[in-house]
């Protein structure tokens, strides 16, 4: 039983970054230079992830559990917007802006929402059992 | 004399359902955890296995001891192992049928949350019959000294 904890905090803190990478896609929609000033648009993040948690406390925990395998940079997720106006527009008007679909990342939002709450209910039910054990003892 | 104290009745009966109960919540909260893993496929242990393999070692206790006491012969299966030291250790080797995502992980949230929600009531009503059995024998003890 101890040890099982670790498997239901691992997927809320894969969900969390989860949600984390999807704030900052809804974010940087509209962003085109980075932190230096540069013409760089913001490219679409997305969480991967792998069953097993390296980092959990215990045995149970790094058998078990899920973590955030990678967090990939889509390079591709650019489209072309014709703003003349732009600093940044080529020959043809055409401005390289990120490829962020607000629905889906509204939808992806929604879906970790779901599933973190489906962690925090297994992690309920884990205590439970884990104050039932206990007063055994008692 | 202290031994059948603590094997007396269901006591060892009920101390394998917690430990069953106990490990299968730890396998639906990996399910629970990898809801969004692609190509994981849940996991499960045999709810009928155990019970089925419960009802044997209880039968072959009845027959032996008569019943009021005496260790359970726990007859071991592919899910659920049994070593002196550790105690019932369960395997998961249930298939779990369902429907393949797009991502290949056959993830069903609400009988997922329903397995939760019954393998915590087993294993709270199991603790529970455990502590009247234990309020029971400490009475007579009580009653004796």
């Amino acid at each position: 039983m101890w040890g099982s904890l670790d498997i239901s905090t691992s997927g809320m803190i894969a969900q969390r970054t989860r949600l984390d990478a999807i704030a900052a896609n809804l974010a940087n929609r509209d962003t085109l230079v980075n932190a230096r000033g540069e013409y760089d648009p913001f490219r679409k993040r997305i969480v991967h992830f792998a069953a097993g948690d390296p980092n959990a406390a215990s045995p149970a925990g790094r058998r078990l559990g899920v973590h955030v395998a990678a967090i990939e940079i889509d390079e591709n997720a650019l489209r072309k917007k014709h703003d003349p106006d732009s600093p940044f527009a080529d020959a043809d008007g055409y401005v390289d802006v990120p490829d962020i679909d607000g629905v889906t990342e509204q939808v992806n939002a929604m879906a970790a929402a779901r599933a973190y709450e489906a962690n925090v209910v297994a992690a309920e039910a884990i205590k439970s059992t884990m104050a039932q054990a206990l007063r055994l003892l008692a | 004399m202290i031994a059948q104290l603590t094997n007396a009745g269901a006591l060892p009966s009920l101390e394998m359902t917690m430990r069953f109960a106990a490990q299968r919540q730890r396998i639906i909260a990996h399910n629970i955890a990898n809801f969004d893993t692609p190509e994981f496929v849940r996991q499960d242990a045999s709810v009928d296995g155990f019970r089925a393999t419960l009802d044997r070692a209880i039968a072959q206790r009845r027959k032996q001891t008569g019943g009021m006491h005496g260790d359970l012969a726990w007859r071991e299966t592919r899910e659920l192992k049994h070593t002196p030291g550790r105690g019932l250790v369960v395997v998961p080797g249930t298939p779990v049928g369902g429907l393949l995502a797009h991502d290949r992980n056959n993830r069903d949230l609400e009988r997922t949350m329903q397995d939760l929600a019954e393998t915590t009531a087993a294993f709270r009503v199991a603790a529970d019959l455990y502590r009247a059995h234990r309020d029971v024998i400490h009475s007579a003890i009580a009653e004796r000294v």
